[in-house]
């Protein structure tokens, strides 16, 4: 027998029934089930069942995110000697990053988890898997530069208020990691307003460490060249070395993430493609529009793809398939509307210079709207049988 | 021959599929007629314990109709009639009588005696009145062959359906396999079809792709023919396919096996008592065998682990016990292993073994066939609303929502998402990743409904 299991056997009955922590049974309970998969005999038919659980699939989210996270570290520590006019090789900007960025992820998890166990204690249901997704994109969504003591207010909001007053993962309407960001966003503008977002004890003079979008352009000159005089070029929007939230940066990765999940059937192609289109079909729009050429109302699809956080929202916030609609064609026009109202927030309205946070919220309140719609239609479509 | 367009499915190669030879299973020392397996059934025996039966004599009726009786399936004594919880009837056991020939004075029922029917000819059917077959069968313990859409409850003579579905293939991947069911009983299937023509206007007979090269003399007959994956042949699934109206959601359906039988009944006024059953196990090829109605699981499966489970169908049969007996409605066993081993970080596996609806382990890049096992590999959790079971469901509903609408007590709602078209074919709760009992609930719903209707 595995020397583990016969601790956590051994152990067991501390934690269960009348032992001395049986207050502290859920912790148990995700500890056991984390190490140790359980797989107990079927009492109801069918008395077969599939191998995939929320463990994994939850899982397959955090496997679809390494890319995001491990270029996300590597980058906060590339900016951050760029902002002391410094190049650092990858493996001293990752050093670097990790300096930031770990600390941060520590944080979300550790306070996280601490509401997660209080709830699943008090409740006494099982600790849900979902956290592990959360507690680990709500980081990534996160400015290197944000103070930690932020971190843990922010996922304390997403955790309790986005979920865990609506009953825990599966019933909450608002994907939580985004919830936290957005009650940051909105509480403290300072941290999150995008101005600067470079980690760095010193700056060289002349950098200003603003992100794509936050730029606009002077009279008479074309967004696209203020962007590239900012050093925004296209390829560097698409392989993420600019500044921004941890995550966000790179589109490439982004594209990595989500073609996993895809492939993976984790997350519902729908809502990433609709999404894509979406943007695509509304940045063109406003680019048709006369007039606007200083501001992001003319920068081509492309630009509104890879610059800000739309493909890490479409790709891992916007396919929490709990906040989103349960029914296909629910999820089409959900992940169109939110590129349409990404676009909509970034170029309309120059208070929010990113829109994606809100569009996603904003399509999460109307997710079970969407599915009532499409309901109501399949039900008229099929042969009544009452 | 018309092909159904079904989408929708388990579409993993299984291991354990029986092979096509057959063996006869000598007559075991008891047999039973369970009431487990008959739908919405109210039991009132009409035996008590130590009295001695004949093959077709009355062992009890449905209390909602009388007229129903349910046979024995040989003769001998009643040794015991065996309840479950709440005295709720699951058994009536009979002895069968062995060595009755040599000393047939003592007893009065002798081996092999039976209750003599009223029998017809094949040529007088057209003119025989329907209120007439229907009474024959009902007395001779076969009416129960036909179930009544939605609820598979047994047909109500009273109804005209507008459709007759009579299934080739049984409720398992692995049922028997029709050629074997209909070998020499070319004679018995047609007759059936022409006591069908007296019920409906519509008959459909159904097979599954594969079974059909083997099926050579029965072509002119087969209407329909479904894809080869769990499950098209289902009846309730090919209703839903193939209904155009409300009316048609009170069809009939009969599985060609208990065709056969009220055929044979019909022209020889004897209770049919073979069965042809198959026994499924993981990396095993058993042979079909024919065995007397009412055998005792253990006499079918042979030495077994302790620990594995025996079903009547993976997906939508019930869990036997080696001694108790095969119900009237079932013909395949199967045993599976029970996994019990809790692996270390089993989560994250590459999982090359593992099978999967999902694209989440290694093992769906390969089209070997695979294992399954009788765990449920994982725990229970909240619905996350991901469209598993929408994404298998072979009659188009959505399972998470009409759950939803069954536990918030929004009955109407449920209706209206179609929860009556529910199979039961169970995949909904198979590929559920939270684990959710989502066939039992439905199952729960529809029944619950059904009864209030009752």
């Amino acid at each position: 027998m595995n020397p583990l299991k016969k601790l956590i056997d051994l152990s067991e009955k501390h934690f269960t029934g009348s032992g001395k922590f049986n207050r502290l049974e859920p912790l148990f309970d995700a500890t056991k089930t984390f190490l140790f998969f359980p797989s107990s005999k079927n009492k109801y038919k069918p008395f077969v069942r599939d191998n995939l659980d929320l463990k994994r699939f939850m899982s397959f989210v955090i496997i679809s995110l390494l890319p995001v996270l491990i270029f996300g570290i590597y980058n906060t520590g590339f900016q951050a000697g760029l902002a002391q006019g410094e190049s650092y090789a990858f493996i001293q900007a990752f050093f670097l990053g990790s300096r930031y960025v770990l600390p941060i992820i520590i944080v979300s998890y550790a306070v996280g988890f601490f509401w997660e166990i209080v709830f699943a204690t008090i409740r006494k249901h099982k600790i849900s898997e979902g956290f592990l997704v959360t507690g680990l994109l709500f980081p990534l969504t996160l400015p290197a530069t944000i103070p930690l003591w932020q971190v843990a207010l922010g996922i304390s909001f997403g955790v309790v208020i986005g979920k865990e007053v609506f009953g825990g993962t599966g019933r909450n309407f608002l994907n939580p990691a985004l919830t936290g960001r957005a009650f940051l966003f909105f509480s403290y503008p300072v941290s999150m307003s995008g101005d600067v977002w470079v980690a760095a004890g010193s700056t060289v003079d002349g950098f200003s460490g603003a992100t794509a979008l936050s730029i606009l352009a002077p009279e008479g000159e074309k967004i696209t060249a203020a962007l590239s005089n900012s050093g925004f070029s296209l390829a560097d929007l698409f392989f993420g070395l600019v500044p921004g939230s941890i995550g966000e940066t790179s589109a490439f990765c982004c594209i990595l993430g989500a073609l996993f999940l895809i492939i993976t059937k984790i997350a519902n192609f729908r809502i990433i493609i609709g999404g894509i289109t979406g943007l695509i079909v509304t940045s063109i729009i406003f680019y048709l529009i006369p007039g606007g050429s200083d501001s992001w109302m003319n920068a081509s699809p492309l630009y509104h793809l890879c610059a800000g956080g739309f493909l890490f929202g479409i790709s891992f916030m916007a396919t929490d398939p709990v906040s989103a609609p349960g029914t296909n064609p629910g999820r089409w026009i959900f992940g169109f509307l939110i590129g349409f109202l990404t676009i909509t927030i970034r170029v309309a309205n120059p208070a929010f210079v990113e829109g994606t946070m809100l569009a996603i919220l904003f399509m999460n309140v109307f997710a079970p709207l969407l599915d009532l719609i499409v309901m109501k239609y399949t039900v008229s479509n099929r042969i009544p049988n009452v | 021959m018309e092909n159904i367009k079904i989408l929708k499915g388990f579409k993993t190669p299984l291991t354990g599929m029986p092979d096509s030879s057959v063996i006869q299973i000598p007559d075991p020392d008891t047999v039973a007629v369970s009431a487990m397996d008959i739908p919405y059934i109210r039991p009132k025996l009409l035996v008590k314990e130590n009295e001695s039966v004949k093959t077709g004599t009355p062992l009890f009726c449905d209390k909602r109709n009388n007229c129903i009786f349910y046979v024995s399936p040989g003769t001998g004594i009643v040794k015991q009639i065996v309840f479950g919880e709440r005295r709720r009837l699951q058994e009536v056991v009979i002895a069968l009588d062995k060595n009755l020939d040599k000393n047939t004075d003592k007893n009065q029922a002798k081996k092999d005696d039976f209750i003599q029917f009223e029998t017809l000819s094949k040529d007088s059917i057209g003119t025989i009145p329907r209120s007439k077959i229907i009474k024959l069968l009902q007395q001779g313990g076969l009416w129960q062959c036909f179930r009544q859409f939605p609820s598979k409850d047994t047909a109500d003579e009273n109804h005209e359906p507008p459709m007759i579905i009579v299934p080739l293939n049984g409720n398992d991947p692995f049922s028997p396999h029709p050629e074997v069911v209909l070998e020499n009983e070319t004679g018995f299937f047609e007759f059936g079809i022409k006591i069908l023509k007296q019920f409906s206007n519509r008959i459909v007979v159904a097979s599954r792709q594969s079974s059909l090269d083997r099926l050579n003399g029965f072509k002119d007959h087969i209407t329909h023919i479904v894809p080869d994956f769990y499950p098209s042949w289902d009846p309730a699934v090919i209703l839903y396919h193939l209904k155009r109206s409300k009316e048609d959601n009170r069809s009939w359906c009969i599985p060609v096996e208990h065709l056969v039988l009220v055929a044979k009944f019909l022209l020889s006024g004897r209770y049919p008592v073979k069965r042809v059953v198959t026994i499924t196990r993981s990396n095993d090829k058993k042979p079909h065998m024919i065995a007397r109605q009412g055998t005792p699981v253990k006499n079918l499966v042979g030495s077994l682990d302790e620990n594995s489970l025996i079903t009547t169908g993976r997906f939508n049969g019930r869990a036997v016990e080696p001694q108790s007996h095969m119900g009237f409605f079932e013909n395949t066993l199967n045993i599976i292993n029970d996994n019990q081993e809790e692996e270390l970080f089993g989560f994250i596996k590459p999982g090359l073994t593992k099978p999967t609806a999902s694209r989440t382990f290694l093992s769906c890049l390969s089209r070997d066939p695979k294992d399954l096992d009788c765990n449920i590999h994982g725990e229970e959790r909240a619905c996350i609303n991901c469209g598993y079971c929408a994404n298998i469901c072979p009659n188009d509903l959505a399972p998470s929502f009409i759950y939803k609408a069954l536990l918030s007590d929004e009955i109407e709602d449920a209706l209206s998402y179609g929860l009556l078209d529910c199979c039961r074919c169970g995949l909904c709760s198979y590929v559920c990743p939270s684990k959710i009992e989502l066939t039992q609930l439905l199952s729960q719903g529809m029944d619950a409904h059904y009864k209030d209707k009752e």
